[in-house]
C-alpha cells in the first residue's frame, strides 16, 4: 500500500504582516498574536518524478490550526514563534488519520540593511530560527506523518523593493538545515538498507519572488508569490513504496495572499496555493485564513 | 544594530555547522572478529538435510604441504598478505571468519529491496512479476513472507549441507592452515586450528551466491562481486592458499545446484494461482463455512499473495493438516464480537509504547519480512555465543526450515478458512499498518514468531525468556496494527509452536546436539 508524503514545508504563517519570509517588521514593544486555520488536499502525488494516484490514501487532507506571535523587541529586531496543531486524514482506504501538535518554531528577524532608492525603499533582513517536534508524532507514516520529525534550524536572506506607490518585489532564499528523525523501527530500506532508527533528513533550500501592491492607505495587501522548495538530496520514493522522511522532496508553488487591516489592531489575512510541480510530494493546493491582533505592552 | 549583527553571525556560523555535521547511519551491522568457542571437529559427520552423505560432491585430493606444488601456492599467499591495503584488512573485518552471518545480512537485504507489491495500471488492473522476465516491471521477484522465508530456508539449508561436507574433507584431508605450515604468513582471522582444505570461506561464497542468484536473478552481478570479495577476504587474511578456495568454490556451487533443484519442485512454481484457482477457494469457504475474505484496495487485487503456498513442499512437518488449526469463530458470534471489541478499543485509544510495539514489528512492505526479523535476532545469537560456521548454518538452517514450514501451515489455514480481515469485517474500522493481501486466520507473524522462538530455544536456552517475549510482543502487534484477532494471533502462535516441535526433532537427530 503506497503512501507518501504530504506537502512540507509549510510554516502557515503569518501575524499581522509579519511572517520568517516576508520583509515587514514590527515595532519595539509592541505583540502581534494571530490565530490561524488552514486546509490543504490532494487526489495525486509525484512517486519520484511520476504523478499518479492513490486510492487507499487520497483523497487526502491537511488541517492546520495554528497560534503565532511577533513581538517587537526593538523595531528592528522581532521574534516570532509559532505553534501548529495538525490533523491529517484520507477519506479513502483504511489508514487511521493522525492528529497532534506538530513543530514549534521560534524565529529572530532583523532589519539589517534599509535604504531609500530612487523612488522607493530597499531593504535587506536576515532571519534566523529553528523548528523542533512539540510531540512525539511518527514521521515513518507517510503521508499521514504530521511532519518529518527532525529539528530545522533556518537561516534566510530578504531582499525588498517598495515603491513609495504600495508596489513592491520581493525575493528571499532560505536554507533549512535538518537533523535526523527517529522512528520506531531499527532496520529500514531507503536507498539501500539500514541497521538504526535514525533517518537522515536531508537538508533543504527554499526561494521565493513575490510581486505585491498595497493598497487603501496601506491597509490592504495582495500579493502571489513563486516558491521553490527543494532538498539538496535524498532518494525517490521506489514503485508502490511509501514515502519516507529521507525522501528526495521538490515542491514548485504559486500563491496568493490578501491582508487587511482595518482600525483597532485587527487584521484579517487569507492564502492560497497550488503544487504546481514536484517530486515526492502531494500536489496539493490549500488554502489558510485568520485572525490577527496587535497591541502596544508599554507606553512609548 | 551592531550587537545584532554579531548575534546573526554566530547563529549563522552555528547553522552552518549543523548543516555540516551528517549523521552516519549504519548500512550493515558491525561486530568483531571473535575466535570461536570450538571447531566442532566431528561436525563433518553431522546429516546433511539433502545430501545423501558428506562425500556426494566429490573435490580432489589435496597436494602434501611439502610439495613443491603447495610450496608455491604459499609463497603466493605471502606476497599477497605482505601487501595487504587497509582496505582490504577492512574487508576481511566485514566478512570476518564467519561470513553466514554476512551473507545472512545479505539476504535479508535483498528480501527488503525486493518486498514491493506491484503498481496498478491505469486500467485498474496489476500486473504480475514473472521469473521469465524478471527485469520487467514489476520487477522478479516480490519477497513477500512466503517468499522471502523459502528464499532464506534454501540459503541456510544449503550452506549447512555445503559446511558439512566441507569439515568433512577437512578432517579427512587435514591440510594445516597456511600459517601453521609457514609462520611468517600473516593471519589475521584468529588461530582456529581449523584444517584449510577446502576454504569453509569460499565454500559459502559460492553456495551463498548461487542459491540467492536464484532467488534474486536481477542480483546476479551484485552477488557474484560480493562472492569474490568474501573469497578474497580469506586470501588477505592468510587462511586460505588458492586451492584450498578453489575446492571449496567446486563444492559450494555443486551443493547450491542440489537444493535448487529441490526448489525447481518444491511447488512454489505454481504457488501465484490464477484468478480462477483463487476465486475457486473462495467460493469454497463461503460454501463450506459461510465467510470469506476478500482485497480491499483500491483497486482491488484480483488475486492474494500465494494461495497456494500452503501446498508447498516442507522440510520438516510431515503432514500440514495435521497442524492446521480449529475453524475460526463465525464472524456475528459472541467470540467474534469480543475480539472485534477488543480491537477496536485498541485502536481508539492506542498508547504510545503499543503503537511502538505495532511498528518495531511491522516487518510489511520494503522490509525483510517477520523470518527476516527472526535471522537477524538469530545473527545476534551466533555472534554473542561466539559460533564457528558451520554451527552457526546449523543454526540458521533449522531456524529457517521452521520459518518455511511455519509460513506454509500458516498459508494453509489462510487460503482453507479464508478468514475476512477486521477492516472488512468491522464497520468503519481503521488502522495503523496497512492490511496485507491475504486472508487473516491465522496470524502469519504469530507463526513464524512462536516457530522461530521455540527453534533458538533449543539451540540457545538461556535465551528462552527473551525469545518467547519477542514472539509474544510480534503477535501482539498485530493487533495493536488493527490488522489482526485475537483468535487469528493464538491460533498461530499455536500453530508456530506445533511446526517447531517437528524442526527439533529434526535437530535432535542430526548428530550435532
Amino acid at each position: 500500500m503506497a503512501l507518501t508524503l504530504g506537502i512540507v514545508n509549510m510554516i502557515p504563517a503569518i501575524t499581522k504582516a509579519q511572517t520568517p519570509s516576508d520583509a515587514i517588521m514590527m515595532e519595539g514593544k509592541r505583540i502581534c498574536v494571530a490565530g490561524l486555520y488552514g486546509s490543504d488536499k490532494w487526489d495525486r502525488y509525484w512517486e519520484g518524478t511520476l504523478l499518479r494516484t492513490n486510492g487507499n490514501v487520497t483523497p487526502f487532507t491537511r488541517n492546520t490550526y495554528g497560534l503565532m506571535l511577533a513581538g517587537g523587541i526593538t523595531t528592528k529586531l522581532n521574534i516570532l514563534v509559532s505553534v501548529p496543531y495538525v490533523h491529517t486524514s484520507s477519506s479513502g482506504g483504511y489508514f487511521k488519520d493522525a492528529k497532534g501538535l506538530q513543530d514549534f518554531g521560534a524565529w529572530l528577524k532583523a532589519e539589517v540593511l534599509k535604504s531609500h532608492l530612487g523612488s522607493g525603499d530597499f531593504t535587506t533582513h536576515a532571519v534566523v530560527g529553528f523548528t523542533t517536534p512539540m510531540s512525539n508524532y511518527l514521521s515513518d507514516y507517510a503521508p499521514f506523518s504530521l511532519g518529518l520529525g527532525a529539528p530545522e534550524a533556518q537561516g534566510r536572506l530578504i531582499l525588498q523593493y517598495l515603491l513609495d506607490m504600495g508596489i513592491y518585489a520581493r525575493v528571499t532564499g532560505a536554507f533549512l538545515a535538518r537533523g535526523t528523525t527517529k522512528i520506531e523501527r531499527d532496520y529500514y530500506y531507503a536507498d539501500t538498507g539500514y541497521y538504526s532508527d535514525k533517518v537522515d533528513v536531508p537538508n533543504a533550500t527554499d526561494f521565493t519572488g513575490t510581486l505585491g501592491c498595497w493598497f487603501f492607505d496601506r491597509k490592504l495587501k495582495v500579493e502571489s508569490t513563486y516558491e521553490n522548495f527543494n532538498t539538496v538530496k535524498g532518494h525517490d520514493i521506489r514503485r508502490q513504496d511509501a514515502g519516507f522522511p529521507s525522501n528526495k522532496m521538490e515542491a514548485s508553488s504559486i500563491g496568493l495572499h490578501a491582508q487587511y487591516f482595518p482600525a483597532g489592531g485587527f487584521g484579517v489575512l487569507a492564502n492560497y496555493s497550488q503544487v504546481f510541480a514536484g517530486r515526492n510530494v502531494g500536489k496539493s493546493s490549500g488554502f489558510l485564513v485568520g485572525v490577527t491582533y496587535q497591541f502596544g505592552i508599554s507606553k512609548s | 544594530m551592531k550587537s545584532h549583527n554579531s548575534i546573526f553571525i554566530l547563529i549563522i556560523i552555528s547553522l552552518l555547522f549543523i548543516a555540516s555535521c551528517t549523521e552516519d547511519v549504519p548500512q550493515y551491522v558491525s561486530y568483531p572478529v571473535y575466535s570461536w568457542t570450538n571447531t566442532d571437529a566431528t561436525g563433518g559427520n553431522w546429516k546433511p538435510i539433502l545430501l545423501s552423505s558428506n562425500e556426494q560432491i566429490a573435490i580432489p585430493d589435496p597436494t602434501d604441504v611439502s610439495s613443491a606444488e603447495y610450496k608455491t601456492e604459499l609463497a603466493a599467499l605471502k606476497a599477497t598478505t605482505a601487501a595487504v591495503t587497509a582496505s582490504q584488512k577492512a574487508s576481511v573485518e566485514y566478512w570476518s571468519n564467519n561470513p553466514i552471518i554476512r551473507w545472512n545480512e545479505i539476504s535479508r537485504q535483498l528480501s527488503a529491496k525486493y518486498n514491493l507489491a506491484p503498481a496498478p495500471n491505469a486500467d485498474g488492473s496489476y500486473p504480475a512479476p514473472s521469473s521469465a522476465t524478471p527485469d520487467k516491471y514489476p520487477l522478479f521477484p516480490f519477497a513477500h513472507p512466503p517468499y522471502s522465508c523459502r528464499a532464506f530456508a534454501y540459503l541456510a539449508t544449503a550452506q549447512f549441507d555445503a559446511l558439512i561436507a566441507c569439515w568433512h574433507y577437512k578432517y579427512k584431508f587435514n591440510r594445516p592452515e597456511p600459517g601453521v605450515t609457514d609462520a611468517s604468513i600473516a593471519q589475521l582471522f584468529p588461530k582456529s586450528n581449523l584444517p584449510s582444505y577446502p576454504s569453509d570461506g569460499a565454500v559459502i561464497a559460492a553456495v551463498s551466491r548461487d542459491i540467492l542468484s536464484a532467488m534474486f536473478p536481477l542480483e546476479k552481478d551484485f552477488l557474484a562481486k560480493k562472492a569474490d570479495e568474501c573469497i578474497n577476504a580469506f586470501l588477505w587474511s592468510g587462511a586460505n592458499v588458492q586451492s584450498d578456495i578453489d575446492a571449496g568454490k567446486t563444492l559450494g556451487a555443486e551443493v547450491a545446484k542440489v537444493f535448487l533443484a529441490r526448489a525447481k519442485t518444491d511447488g512454489m512454481g505454481a504457488a501465484q494461482t490464477p484468478k480462477a484457482i483463487s476465486d475457486s477457494l473462495k467460493t469454497l469457504a463461503q460454501n463450506t463455512f459461510g465467510w470469506s475474505w476478500s482485497n480491499l484496495e483500491t483497486p482491488p487485487r484480483p488475486v492474494g499473495i500465494t494461495p497456494y503456498f500452503g501446498k508447498v513442499k516442507t522440510w520438516a512437518v510431515t503432514n500440514i493438516v495435521d497442524v492446521r488449526p480449529p475453524a475460526p469463530p463465525k464472524p456475528g458470534s459472541a467470540e467474534f464480537n469480543a475480539a472485534a471489541d477488543e480491537l477496536k478499543q485498541r485502536l481508539d485509544n492506542i498508547t504510545e509504547d503499543q503503537r511502538k510495539i505495532a511498528n518495531f514489528w511491522s516487518d510489511g512492505l520494503g522490509t525483510y519480512t517477520p523470518p527476516g526479523h527472526w535471522n537477524r535476532f538469530a545473527c545476534n545469537e551466533l555472534i554473542q555465543y561466539k559460533l564457528n560456521p558451520l554451527r552457526s548454518a546449523r543454526t540458521l538452517a533449522y531456524l529457517n526450515m521452521a520459518e518455511m514450514d511455519a509460513g506454509i501451515a500458516c498459508w494453509d489455514a489462510k487460503y482453507y478458512y479464508h478468514y475476512p480481515r477486521p477492516i472488512q469485517t468491522i464497520p468503519g474500522f481503521k488502522t495503523i499498518l496497512g492490511t496485507p493481501n491475504f486472508p487473516s486466520y491465522t496470524s502469519g507473524h504469530s507463526t513464524f514468531s512462536a516457530a522461530a522462538a521455540d527453534v533458538l530455544s533449543h539451540f540457545f536456552p538461556s535465551e528462552n525468556g527473551l525469545f518467547n517475549a519477542y514472539a509474544r510482543e510480534a503477535a501482539e502487534s498485530r493487533s495493536y496494527g488493527g490488522i489482526h484477532y485475537r483468535f487469528d494471533i493464538e491460533a498461530g502462535l499455536d500453530t508456530g509452536k506445533k511446526v517447531a516441535v517437528y524442526v527439533v526433532n529434526l535437530a535432535k537427530a542430526d548428530g550435532g546436539e
